[in-house]
């Protein structure tokens, strides 16, 4: 296959997926052509990664561009988008049975979420920084309706404030484009391309210094917005908790990391054009800020949706604090982080969404005696709150040990103690309801949880390919390596 | 057109955009409010169209009348549509600022506004660029609405007088962006219009109102 | 200090003294006409001050000297400024003081011996109209200051009759967005000043309403006649200042003759009425706010004055 139809694939297939979504009567059609464009997005993830493993960058003539940190992200879209897309099968399937919801909104579903993995896919794979803000944007608009989905007065609340917050902050995103382009073009790049990511790389140094840090100082708060970053970090957990499971897999899952792609992307200029403390400083202390945000909220939770929310702003303030350290190792560790905890997170909004359907709530204090009830679903989660605290043999530990090693290296050692405290309370919040939930016997009168195809596959499947990175090396963490220089690593 | 003409065209246009965007923060009125918006997208338009009459650059003119179309006629009318239904009877209420507070809040905003873009003057002294401090004023002073506002409706104000402050910069400091992206941004914010106008509807439905504080069903 | 000026000034005091109660005449003449009523003719409010200035003074008991002189402190204070202003002539000998502060600055105290008066009769509208009349005072002064300020950066001076000059020279300065601001925020200015809709309603019989007519509700005879007199020549005075700021066409100069001096005394005439007209006819079309709202059109007029001097410090054309 040509090189600009691989690239164009990550974005393409989805489209067509949702086109068929769109068109076709027959709901088995639409959900396996949905599965099966995550699929080919995986699999264009590592073909690209094949070739840009070493450093290469691949481009097509107008839009798109790979290099190797666009592939992890590839990656990552992939094969989230595969378990979320196949436990969402299941999903509507139950909804539809139930009376919950109609096939027109289980279309406009289905079609919503393939545009959804497009849009993010076009996030990381443009080669313009305004396309990249038009794909982010476009996220938004296509998870609006789909935290909206179950047209509950809470999931409206959600919505609203998840859209007003989200198009504010990316608006303030463009505003720092449109500055970054106006100092691009008095740098002496063509107005064609002054936005392109190469251009703006090469110029860097050329780029007036006090306007520039406005643009970045915009964009850093931008899409940090739409990263969960304090100070815009209210609408996650509404969002994320509002939404149906997949969903919130989805969201949880890649929409934070691939907006958090997009900052480390400014970042790298940030530090070309400004010198490294800029960048540094500002994701330190919103990464330690949105730490303490987490932590605080997640310490006496009730609800598990919110829970698993919480503790993905937990997950992205440790990322940005890794961010600011910069170093090869930190970066590594990060972006090994982010497959990790994507992968982790859809196993446990999926396996969050069937006891939400059983139960018919998600409050902690009524879903007791999973592993009683489940083997499979209690072992499961089990496995995934394991994961999820970074224990070994699964994949949050070594990107996490990477990223301490990282932190030391850059001289970060105070902000890694305050991170590390902070982390070990939030991981004891989190074992602490995980336990209340798993363990012990079955309250009397609850009912049984029959976990059906569409739940179990992605679950066993997620866990199985967390415990594969935790434990063998092999070409990811080369890939990882190559993508942490091509973002600017020290 | 000489440089004088076009120069003080420019500068009636930004004064133009000033002077709206003061004037909602002062009419409480929703439909009022909409009808300045519509006022504030004529002189955002007319920015690129008069740069683009002056080089003889046709692409910036469709644009200008693009933009033309979009912030003055489409958006006003998508607001107008939703109060003339359901939400007839809907006003603003008493925001959460006080009139007269925010508009002494504004004037400092304002000079704010001047403050932080003078990096920006600084770097390209043509007499467009120097209008530039409107649209920082703008984008300020839409984000002090979005967040005083209490009414539904009000935020989705106060959202587009933010992106008219954006793209007012983008037009008077470079001549706007490259096209592809000024109209992926143009359709990003008719989607997210379009998308706010359709849960102020379901919010009028679900909670017989849309007064934002009634969303108060979320805690930790 | 030329012949001329000197001329012009006494020209101006004695055109504002003898004029200003034909333009309160005309503006309401001009209200009556819109509102469908035949009105009482222009000259009527010449007709009150003779009744008035006939009729027994009568003193409220308790009250002191500041009540008694009080009408004619602002009657000359009123005279003196216009003196000052440029409404005929731009050369006036008292120029050297003809800053915008000392204008602004008279005008206050004009205000401020009204106030004091009603207060001194103890009585409780005295005591209200009093304290509204502060409020909006206080609230006005910055206003204003602002406004003129804006026009004054163009012409480098806050002497008034340097800023008509240097308008005179070059009209089309304030058709620039610093002056449409300015203007507005001005108009709000004078009709706060003089006591007129939308801010408070001249011909109001209602004492709950009234914010001037409550603290001149125990003047009588001819110190009620005083005060009404002071009244309009502020009113002329403002009037004459906004018009002449905007079109100064037929000021006279420094060297003006006779001939100069009656075309500026025309000129300013026409303006005046031009101007007082328009304002009428549009108070026919306005509500008076609401006193907890006043704070907020004042605020908003403020503003309005501060985004003329914004403008005119960054929005300032190239070129000419």
């Amino acid at each position: 296959m040509s090189i600009s139809g691989l690239i164009a694939v990550p974005v393409g297939a989805p489209l067509v997926a949702a086109a068929v979504a769109l068109v076709s009567r027959r709901r088995s059609l639409s959900g396996w052509s949905g599965i099966a464009a995550s699929l080919a997005v995986l699999a264009a993830g590592i073909a690209i990664a094949a070739r840009v493993g070493s450093g290469h960058v691949v481009a097509d003539a107008h839009l798109l561009r790979a290099d190797a940190a666009a592939a992890v992200m590839v990656i990552v879209i992939g094969a989230v988008g595969a378990l979320a897309t196949f436990a969402g099968v299941g999903y509507l399937d139950a909804e539809l049975a139930d009376g919950a919801t109609t096939p027109a909104a289980a279309r406009q579903y289905e079609v919503l979420v393939q545009v959804f993995l497009a849009a993010m896919s076009l996030a990381v794979l443009a080669d313009n920084l305004g396309v990249v803000w038009v794909a982010v944007e476009a996220t938004t608009i296509a998870t609006a309706f789909l935290v909206g989905h179950r047209r509950t007065r809470q999931s409206l609340e959600a919505t609203w404030k998840y859209v007003v917050i989200c198009s504010l902050g990316i608006t303030l995103a463009f505003f720092g484009v449109v500055i970054l382009y106006f100092a691009s073009i008095h740098a002496g790049a063509s107005p064609t391309s002054a936005l392109d990511l190469d251009v703006l790389a090469s110029r860097a140094s050329h780029l007036d210094p006090a306007v520039t840090r406005l643009a970045v100082g915009l964009m850093l708060v931008g899409f940090g917005t739409k990263a969960g970053l304090v100070p815009f970090h209210t609408w996650l957990a509404d969002a994320h908790s509002q939404a149906p499971a997949p969903v919130s897999a989805l969201m949880s899952g890649v929409l934070l990391s691939v907006a958090f792609s997009v900052v480390l992307r400014v970042r790298a200029l940030a530090d070309s054009a400004l010198g490294p403390g800029f960048a540094r400083d500002w994701l330190l202390v919103t990464g330690l800020a949105t730490l303490l945000v987490a932590v605080s909220l997640l310490v006496a939770q009730r609800d598990l949706k919110r829970l698993l929310a919480y503790s993905s702003l937990e997950q992205m303030g440790l990322i940005a604090v890794a961010a600011a350290a910069g170093t090869r190792l930190a970066i590594a560790g990060l972006l090994l982080v982010v497959t990790a905890h994507g992968v982790v997170k859809a196993v446990l909004f999926i396996s969050a969404g069937e006891l939400q359907h059983v139960h018919g709530s998600s409050s902690i204090a009524d879903l007791t005696g999973i592993a009683a009830r489940s083997p499979l679903l209690g072992a499961a989660i089990g496995a995934g709150l394991l994961g999820l605290v970074g224990l070994p043999p699964f994949a949050l530990f070594g990107g996490e040990l990477a990223i301490a090693r990282g932190m030391a290296d850059a001289h970060l050692a105070p902000a890694l103690g305050v991170a590390l405290v902070l982390l070990v309370v939030g991981y004891a919040s989190i074992v602490n309801h995980g336990a209340a939930m798993l363990l012990g016997p079955a309250r009397a009168g609850s009912p049984a949880i029959v976990v059906s195809r569409p739940v179990a596959v992605p679950v066993v499947l997620g866990v199985a390919v967390l415990v594969v990175l935790g434990v063998v090396g092999g070409p990811y963490p080369h890939l990882l390596e190559t993508a942490a220089t091509v973002l600017g690593a020290r | 057109m000489s440089a004088h003409t076009y120069a003080t065209l420019v500068d009636l246009a930004a004064g133009t955009l000033l002077l709206s965007a003061v004037l909602v923060v002062w009419r409480r009125d929703l439909q009022a409010t909409a009808r300045l918006l519509a006022v504030q997208g004529a002189a955002l338009g007319a920015i690129p169209i008069l740069s683009g009459v002056r080089r003889g650059d046709v692409q910036l003119v469709v644009v200008g009348v693009a933009v033309v179309t979009l912030r003055a006629v489409v958006f006003p009318k998508l607001i107008a549509v939703r109060l003339r239904g359901e939400l007839a009877h809907e006003r603003e209420g008493a925001p959460l600022v006080n009139t007269t507070a925010s508009l002494l809040v504004t004037a400092t905003l304002v000079i704010v506004a001047y403050a932080l873009s003078r990096p920006l003057v600084r770097l390209d002294a043509s007499s467009a660029a120097r209008a530039a401090p409107v649209g920082y004023a703008l984008v300020l002073i839409g984000v002090f609405l979005l967040v005083t506002r209490r009414k539904a409706l009000s935020q989705v104000v106060a959202f587009l007088v933010l992106d008219n402050g954006i793209d007012a910069v983008a037009f008077l400091a470079t001549l706007g962006v490259p096209v592809v992206v000024e109209l992926g941004a143009s359709l990003d914010v008719l989607l997210a219009v379009v998308i706010l106008g359709v849960l102020t509807g379901r919010m009028h439905a679900k909670f017989g109102g849309t007064d934002l504080d009634e969303l108060r069903e979320l805690r930790e | 200090m030329t012949g001329a000026g000197v001329a012009g000034a006494a020209v101006q005091v004695v055109a504002v003294a003898a004029g200003s109660p034909l333009l309160v005449g005309w503006m309401r003449q001009v209200r009556a006409r819109l509102e469908g009523r035949i009105g009482s003719g222009v000259l009527q409010p010449y007709r009150d001050l003779r009744k008035l200035a006939r009729k027994q003074s009568i003193v409220p008991e308790g009250t002191t000297v500041v009540f008694a002189t009080a009408p004619a402190f602002i009657a000359a204070t009123m005279l003196v400024v216009a003196a000052i202003v440029p409404t005929v002539t731009v050369a006036s000998p008292m120029d050297g003081v003809g800053d915008l502060f000392v204008v602004v600055g008279l005008l206050l105290i004009a205000t401020v011996a009204l106030i004091l008066a009603a207060l001194d009769t103890g009585t409780p509208f005295g005591g209200m109209g009093a304290s509204r009349e502060t409020t909006i005072a206080a609230l006005v002064e910055p206003a204003i200051l602002v406004a003129v300020f804006a026009l004054s950066i163009r012409a480098n001076s806050s002497n008034l009759a340097a800023i008509v000059t240097a308008t005179a020279h070059r009209p089309g300065d304030v058709l620039t967005p610093a002056g449409a601001l300015a203007f507005a925020a001005l108009v709000v200015v004078v009709a706060a000043e003089t006591g007129r809709l939308p801010i408070d309603n001249p011909a109001t019989h209602l004492e709950l309403t009234m914010v001037h007519e409550a603290m001149v509700l125990e003047y009588s005879g001819p110190r009620l006649a005083l005060v009404e007199w002071g009244a309009s020549m502020r009113l002329a005075v403002l009037v004459g200042l906004l018009a002449n700021l905007y079109l100064p066409i037929g000021v006279a100069g420094a060297h003006a003759g006779a001939a100069g001096l009656v075309v500026g005394v025309g000129a300013i005439a026409a303006k005046t009425a031009l101007l007082a007209g328009a304002l009428a006819a549009g108070e026919v079309f306005v509500a008076k706010v609401r006193l907890f709202r006043v704070p907020e059109l004042l605020a908003g007029s403020f503003l309005l004055g501060l985004l003329a001097v914004t403008a005119a410090y960054f929005l300032a054309p190239r070129g000419a």
